[in-house]
């Protein structure tokens, strides 16, 4: 009876630590600056847990039946707290409101627990072995629950299903407890039907998560999914490893916050800054609003338009606290004109003139998107084009694709425009390949704006210079009625992948 | 009704299997009561005005409108154009919902090869040509064809999956055959200009493939579809020399065909808006006597009297609106069904995207084309399917009886079971379906017909001042020879009318 007893005590302590740390680590996962994350969450615990055992002394009759309803809650709140925190943080704008709700109410919750228990468990033993053995076994729990927590819960279950795993350990400590107390309990069918039912809904969850695309998605990548959401067009996926955030979109990486100033920079500056007199960009698809941000770098730009199909991506990275840090809010500037559309009939409808225009889609990986990368597509845009205007186009891998950079080249070509490919290296894609195109000639500019943390006048001209194994090579232009490039495409990074 | 116990079942199975949408739609575009009356020698109403006319074109189609556009062209005004239905166009007719255009028969033009001057003369008013260069933006979009066989989609037409070695040599020396055909240069496009009478066309183009020592179930399947596809009929039904024709007549080189959403319907647009002021819808033309040297065309409102007549309905029907007309007993036509299906949602696909025409194998009917594919937006999520259906299997007599005898719900389940062996949730997409029937859709170019005396005699026929232009007179209803011989009747008119 007594190690029974003392492992159930193991056991709650073992989840108040699980909620805790998750919520910790959600915290810092999700907001960034851990030191601070982690000691406010353990801060604003340790006190709810001081509040729960201050509350303890309000609870006079039916102590058993209460320990088993507050161990009921706790399996609730505190099995449910990663899904309702992941899904506070991808629909609401409140999440740190909502993420000190939770660990007070569990902190709370898990402060009644042990007064609670000492309480039951009084008349059974001396006090002074009383108090060794339940703080011992508490004390153990927690070990436990710090040991398993790092090295199996995190990279095995992930957060959702973590909590919800000692959920359901908290509702079978009070589905137990109703056999061993069973003499001190009246109504014990209500209370059972009610660790039932409980044990229902976390086993309901835990089923669930597998499904809910959150859960699928931790199979998927590498790094933690901090955020997925499936829109009309796309899946949005945010990963987040330490300092590292990642987006995928339908699963295909757009950037790594450790290196995107070096893909952003590259996409900008050789273009715009060599064009002094521009006055209005265009920028198509990059809702992240990454480029924006280094176009804001360019005081003489009066006015930009950023045309991205989908406006749960431009929602998204105008309003989450963390991917406006990232983008320094670029997309709430005045000069910033975001219109949701379809790049290509809005560029077939609009008669707008542009000296700048980032052409930034996802890679030709179908037909659909195949279709922006045509000869149709291109002399559409060049009449967008002023008489100085430059466009930049993300063009897939000269290395890893060499003939679909080479067939982006020789598309611009065809639709009547002198091309400047350009190279670099970003380490989370390897060599990555862009193409400047414009009805004028290019010069590289002597001047970049001041801060680039990547680019500088020197070394700008070397991004033009292609080493022996990406040089051009023999490649057919990409046509609507004959897309050759998303058969090039498929076909390399088939090769890359096995 | 329903019974409550089926009430209740089908509420339980509501909870798992989404309940079928209801399907609305029509037969649409009959004209078979018209053309009953006519074949009946039924009494029409008499005209009750009169108007004088040089000249009068019956009929349209594509036939009577390139007669139309060849006289305008000519500088001549002084002409009429009747078409019995209330929309101009004939095979080239279109419909339109909310969602696209879609075409009601013929949908495409291939891109027009060297002797057809005509086609290019028009294609480069219309701007699908610029000085002989192609205009991508109307050239049918990748990826074209696809083929739904042994269960999964393959690209091209051309069955790969599952072929043999021996499949492939036999696909190999067919294409050698035709190259050989080709270069002969008796296959052309209009036929006039290079047919010479062959011994191909006493044979059976089933006949000519067994001679050949062709095969291969495949290659004959796809022979076959070829026939269906162009003519309406089995290869068993169709003159070799037609079948080699569908194949050796065009030089692919570049990647077509030309196409639209509405189809042909975009050509006939564009000449409707160049010759609508000569068109008379909803004007039968029920009698066409002989009054001395000139011509009194009767329809239910007004009598025509006219110097001249261009008579561009199809052939069969002369015999019973024109005094004196040749007999068109050997002119047969193939009966045809075509459908238009609005669909709501996509069907839910894995692997190869959906191409502009796609065909089942082993299906009856000919496959859908998406009106959507030609849509610059690089996500669609409504469209409209144009399903072919040759009725081809057996006496075209009897398929007309059984295209009148069943009704519409018939139909659209034989639709949607064909198209369910590829979709299987296609009927939770589809929310209408629209249904045309077509007794006399194409000429049907049978054994010994192209080089018949009768089709000779039908083509050469002049009887003074009457000349006649469908396209049934070349023995294959094509878009080019429908153009062919409403100018060569026009050009004749001119001479004579002048």
């Amino acid at each position: 009876m007594s190690v029974i007893l003392f492992l159930s005590v193991f056991l709650i302590a073992a989840c108040g630590l699980i909620y805790e740390l998750i919520a910790g680590t959600l915290a810092s996962y999700l907001l960034g600056d851990s030191v601070f994350q982690f000691s406010t969450v353990i801060g604003a615990y340790l006190f709810a847990m001081g509040i729960g055992s201050f509350l303890s002394r309000f609870i006079g009759r039916g102590l058993v039946a209460r320990f088993i309803s507050i161990e009921l809650l706790v399996g609730l709140v505190g099995g449910f707290s990663s899904s309702v925190l992941f899904l506070a943080f991808a629909y609401t704008q409140s999440f740190r409101v909502i993420l000190y709700l939770v660990v007070v109410a569990v902190g709370t919750l898990v402060g009644l627990e042990i007064p609670l228990l000492m309480r039951i468990l009084k008349g059974r033993y001396q006090f002074g072995e009383l108090v060794a053995h339940v703080l011992t076994f508490d004390y153990l729990g927690a070990l436990g629950a710090s040991i398993l927590f790092p090295l199996i819960l995190v990279p095995k279950l992930g957060m959702v299903r973590s909590a919800l795993l000692f959920g359901i350990v908290n509702a079978g400590v009070a589905l137990w407890s109703t056999y061993l107390f069973r003499d001190q309990l009246g109504g014990l069918s209500t209370l059972r039907a009610a660790c039932v039912a409980v044990l229902i809904a976390l086993g309901v969850g835990m089923a669930g998560a597998e499904r809910i695309s959150a859960a699928a998605d931790n199979n998927l990548y590498a790094d933690e999914v901090i955020l997925s959401r499936e829109t009309r067009y796309q899946r949005i996926v945010l990963t987040r490893w330490k300092d590292d955030i990642r987006l995928f979109l339908s699963s295909h990486l757009q950037f790594s916050s450790r290196d995107e100033y070096r893909y952003h920079e590259a996409l900008v500056h050789p273009g715009l800054a060599a064009i002094p007199a521009a006055r209005s960009v265009l920028v198509l698809g990059g809702g992240d609003g990454l480029a924006v941000r280094e176009i804001l770098k360019y005081p003489g730009v009066e006015k930009i338009t950023l045309v991205d199909l989908d406006p749960e991506m431009t929602k998204l990275f105008s309003t989450n606290p963390m991917l406006t840090a990232l983008n320094g809010n670029s997309l709430a500037a005045s000069k910033l004109h975001i219109v949701n559309a379809d790049a290509f009939p809005w560029l077939a409808e609009n008669r707008d003139v542009f000296d700048f225009v980032v052409v930034d889609f996802p890679d030709p990986t179908n037909y659909s998107l195949g279709k922006l990368y045509t000869t149709v597509f291109y002399r559409a845009l060049a009449k967008h084009l002023s008489r100085q205007a430059l466009v930049v186009v993300q063009s897939t891998s000269p290395l890893f694709a060499r003939q679909s950079y080479w067939c982006i080249v020789e598309t611009l070509k065809q639709a009547g425009l002198k091309t400047y490919p350009y190279h670099v290296y970003v380490p989370s894609f390897g060599e990555w390949g862009f193409v400047l195109a414009g009805l004028s000639p290019y010069e590289p500019p002597a001047l970049l704006p001041q801060g680039l943390r990547f680019l500088s006048a020197r070394n700008l001209p070397e991004l033009f210079h292609f080493p022996n194994d990406m040089l051009p090579v023999d490649v057919e232009p990409n046509r609507l009625n004959d897309q050759v490039l998303v058969r090039y495409y498929e076909r390399e990074w088939r090769e890359i992948a096995h | 009704m329903t019974s409550r116990r089926g009430f209740l079942s089908a509420g339980l199975i509501g909870l798992t299997v989404k309940a079928e949408r209801r399907i609305t739609g029509s037969f649409v575009n009959e004209s078979q009561a018209l053309g009953h009356r006519l074949r009946d020698r039924s009494a029409f109403k008499e005209p009750t005005r009169k108007i004088r006319v040089p000249l009068v074109i019956v009929g349209g189609g594509m036939a009577g409108l390139s007669a139309a556009w060849r006289l305008d062209k000519a500088g001549f005004r002084d002409f009429a154009l009747l078409e019995m239905a209330p929309q101009a166009g004939g095979n080239a007719r279109w419909g339109e919902n909310e969602i696209s255009a879609y075409p009601w028969a013929a949908h495409y033009v291939p891109i027009p090869n060297r002797k057809s001057a005509l086609v290019r003369e028009l294609f480069e008013e219309l701007g699908l040509l610029h000085e002989g260069k192609l205009e991508e933006r109307h050239l049918c979009f990748s990826p074209q064809e696809r083929l739904f066989l042994h269960g999964r989609w393959q690209e091209d037409l051309e069955p790969a999956v599952a072929a043999t070695a021996a499949d492939r040599q036999q696909y190999r020396e067919f294409e050698k055959h035709i190259a050989e055909f080709r270069a002969g240069g008796e296959f052309t496009i209009p036929i006039e200009l290079g047919a010479k009478p062959s011994p191909l066309d006493r044979i059976s183009m089933t006949e000519w493939m067994r001679r050949s020592g062709f095969d291969s179930p495949y290659l004959n399947w796809y022979v076959n579809y070829a026939c269906r596809d162009d003519y309406g009929a089995l290869a068993s039904g169709v003159s070799a020399w037609a079948g080699v024709h569908y194949f050796a007549s065009r030089e692919n080189e570049d990647k077509g065909p030309f196409t639209w959403p509405e189809g042909n319907g975009w050509i006939a647009k564009r000449l409707l808006e160049k010759l609508g002021r000569y068109v008379k819808t909803g004007a039968a033309v029920y009698r066409i006597r002989r009054d001395g040297h000139r011509l009194r065309v009767l329809t239910e409102e007004v009598e025509y009297t006219a110097d001249g007549l261009i008579f561009a309905a199809p052939t069969f029907l002369a015999p019973y609106i024109l005094e004196d007309a040749p007999p068109a007993h050997g002119f047969e036509y193939s009966p045809w069904l075509t459908a238009n299906l609005t669909l709501d949602r996509l069907p839910r696909e894995r692997g190869l995207e959906m191409a502009w025409d796609n065909v089942i194998y082993d299906s009856p009917a000919l496959g859908y084309v998406v009106a959507t594919h030609q849509s610059l937006s690089s996500r669609v999520d409504r469209t409209v399917w144009t399903y072919y259906w040759a009725l081809a299997q057996g006496a075209p007599a009897d398929n007309r009886r059984l295209l009148l005898e069943k009704d519409w719900g018939y139909w659209k389940e034989a639709i949607l079971n064909d198209l369910a062996r590829a979709h299987p949730d296609i009927r939770e997409c589809v929310s209408r379906i629209d249904i045309m029937r077509m007794g006399h859709a194409m000429v049907r170019p049978a054994v010994g017909f192209i080089f018949s005396e009768e089709r000779r005699r039908a083509a050469s026929y002049s009887g003074g001042n009457v000349w006649f232009a469908n396209s049934d007179l070349s023995g294959i209803s094509i878009f080019e020879e429908a153009q062919y011989r409403g100018v060569r009747a026009a050009d004749a008119a001119l001479r004579a009318v002048r």
